[in-house]
């Protein structure tokens, strides 16, 4: 009895620490972007204020254009992501045909070995082209990174969809868009969300290759963050940190959230 | 020939975007480090870059930074993101049952933290004057803000160790906390029945089962903090740098230093492309010999 006891304690003391450890970093900068300088010692902001606020929601810091800019990049990635991982996953979870093994491993190559390395090898040829600091070349940047996480997560959706209930679609008369419309898109759904989810925070968090491939000139919210961040003002860069993160998050929960309600109106 | 030749178009769209945006953007940076390009002028082709690169003290300084901070890094998020999955698991087997999808997500947090706001949530905490050092005034420990240590902007790279365990952590938690709630109550107390304590239990059979899962998902934050860019680029110093910042130095340099730069991403990507095969190699022999299909 003791003993159950002993873990129980160590469960609750473990958890609290944990918790503490996730939650902690947040409380300086909230209290930081609310507030103007807090002075050294001082824990808490003796006033608050919404200066830094409204520098970063006013028209000269260019936010908004950095928000539209960050959230159209990452939809459009997760767009051309989802039209080709579609098929690319169905293929690798459901059919047997030689080199599957190593179709995988090329698709799923950029998770371990980094982008960046590749993107810095295109950019003469991005010049060449004529897409550096457009945001199609971002876009393109964009991709390679962000693929392999759409197609493992539709491939998790796909390996539970049976081949025969397409068959028995057919044979009580679907036709083929039909079978993908009410068939294939309801089971392959949850894969969807996730991989979107994931597609979109990774797109939204790149810093380095859209400054590689933007130059500067496509500005998305990392991009406006980091001067801030580095040496400037450090309220305005806890404004930007918690907006960066809030839309990050919005992207990966609010998919999860459509979902839930999806299937509760069903 | 349909039948045959149908998974092949159907992953053709996804392979040619990794082919062309991936392999081909490598395939250029290869011939780039060779001194294979339009505009390269003067540079004679060939090794010579990597030559120069493999005989500069400073490249092997942020080797061995690059290597102490990921392997610091991963072994902290690795016994972390267990303890958390742990701390899930014996949520899940109490009464708690009810409020583990909510901890759940709380623990998660970091996963939705960019990499750059982490990286400043480390700043904002850890610097000397950061909240940290206030707190450690207000309970008496030091009593001026030079006194606290170093931790951000060092050259040992502390801060980036803090925010790399933070943010990954909770990843290899999301990878083995469902290969640790597939443990069947039923099992333990099976083994019980067997004469197996507890202790025998942990090793024998949740161990191999865990195994595999968890040295995927070490492997993975192994590699990806080895070649992370923003974390380093915020939280490291001018002397000695991370190598993907080093390589990032070069790049933005005058283009005859293009083959070097290239030199030392192609090192990162071999090195990376190396530990992925030999982790594959590990990882299914551990899978054939114990709980094949538990990843």
């Amino acid at each position: 009895m003791n003993k159950e006891r002993f873990i129980q304690s160590m469960h609750i003391g473990m958890t609290v620490l944990i918790l503490l450890f996730i939650t902690m970093p947040l409380f300086p900068l909230i209290f930081s972007a609310f507030s103007s300088r807090i002075p050294w010692p001082q824990l808490f902001p003796e006033s608050w204020s919404m200066r830094a606020w409204e520098y970063v929601l006013s028209p000269v810091s260019g936010t908004w254009p950095a928000v539209t800019a960050s959230m159209s990049i990452a939809a459009i990635v997760t767009l051309i992501n989802l039209i080709v991982a579609v098929p690319a996953a169905d293929a690798l979870a459901r059919y047997r045909f030689r080199g599957k093994s190593l179709v995988q491993a090329a698709l799923y190559a950029p998770i371990v070995i980094p982008a960046f390395v590749s993107v810095m090898g295109m950019h003469l040829t991005f010049i060449r082209f004529g897409l550096t600091e457009t945001v199609l070349g971002v876009v393109l940047g964009h991709l390679s990174p962000s693929l392999p996480y759409m197609i493992r997560s539709l491939m998790i959706s796909f390996s539970t969809l049976s081949c025969e209930w397409e068959e028995q679609g057919r044979m009580l008369g679907a036709g083929r868009i039909n079978r993908f419309r009410y068939i294939v898109i309801p089971h392959i759904l949850p894969g969807i969300a996730a991989g979107a989810g994931l597609s979109m925070l990774v797109s939204l968090s790149q810093y380095l290759i859209t400054f590689l491939v933007g130059g500067g000139r496509v500005v998305t919210i990392p991009i406006l963050l980091f001067p801030f961040a580095g040496s400037g003002d450090p309220t305005i860069a806890a404004v930007y940190t918690l907006m960066f993160a809030g839309l990050a998050a919005a992207a990966l929960w609010g998919l999860e959230l459509c979902l839930g309600l999806f299937y509760k109106k069903r | 020939m349909w039948r045959k030749s149908k998974p092949y178009l159907m992953t053709m769209p996804a392979f040619a975007v990794i082919a062309v945006l991936f392999f081909g953007g490598l395939y250029e940076g290869v011939m780039q480090s060779f001194g294979l390009f339009s505009g390269a002028g003067q540079i004679h082709p060939g090794l010579s870059a990597y030559k120069q690169i493999l005989n500069m003290p400073d490249f092997w300084v942020s080797l061995g930074l690059t290597l102490r901070v990921t392997i610091l890094a991963t072994f902290l998020s690795a016994i972390l993101g267990l303890l958390m999955s742990v701390c899930l698991f014996l949520m899940s087997k109490s009464d708690l049952v009810r409020w583990v999808p909510f901890w759940r997500k709380w623990f998660e947090l970091p996963l939705v933290v960019p990499h750059l706001a982490a990286a400043y949530l480390i700043v904002v905490l850890f610097t000397q004057s950061g909240w940290i050092s206030r707190m450690m005034y207000q309970i008496g420990l030091i009593d001026d803000m030079t006194i606290f240590p170093l931790l951000v902007n060092e050259p040992f790279g502390f801060g980036m160790v803090l925010a790399y365990t933070w943010k990954e952590a909770p990843f290899i938690s999301l990878i083995i906390y469902p290969v640790l709630m597939r443990i069947n109550d039923t099992w333990h107390e099976a083994a019980r029945v067997f004469g197996a304590s507890s202790m025998q239990f942990i090793k024998e059979i949740v161990l191999p089962l865990l195994m595999p899962a968890w040295f995927a998902a070490s492997f993975i934050v192994f590699a990806f903090t080895f070649s992370a860019f923003e974390i380093p680029l915020l939280l490291g110093i001018t002397y000695p740098k991370m190598l993907p910042v080093l390589a990032y130095e070069w790049y933005t340099g005058d283009l005859t230093e293009r083959p070097q730069a290239m030199a030392i991403g192609l090192i990162l990507v071999m090195i990376t492309a190396l530990l992925g095969v030999l982790s594959y190699r590990i990882g299914k022999r551990w899978l054939s010999a114990a709980g094949r299909g538990w990843l």
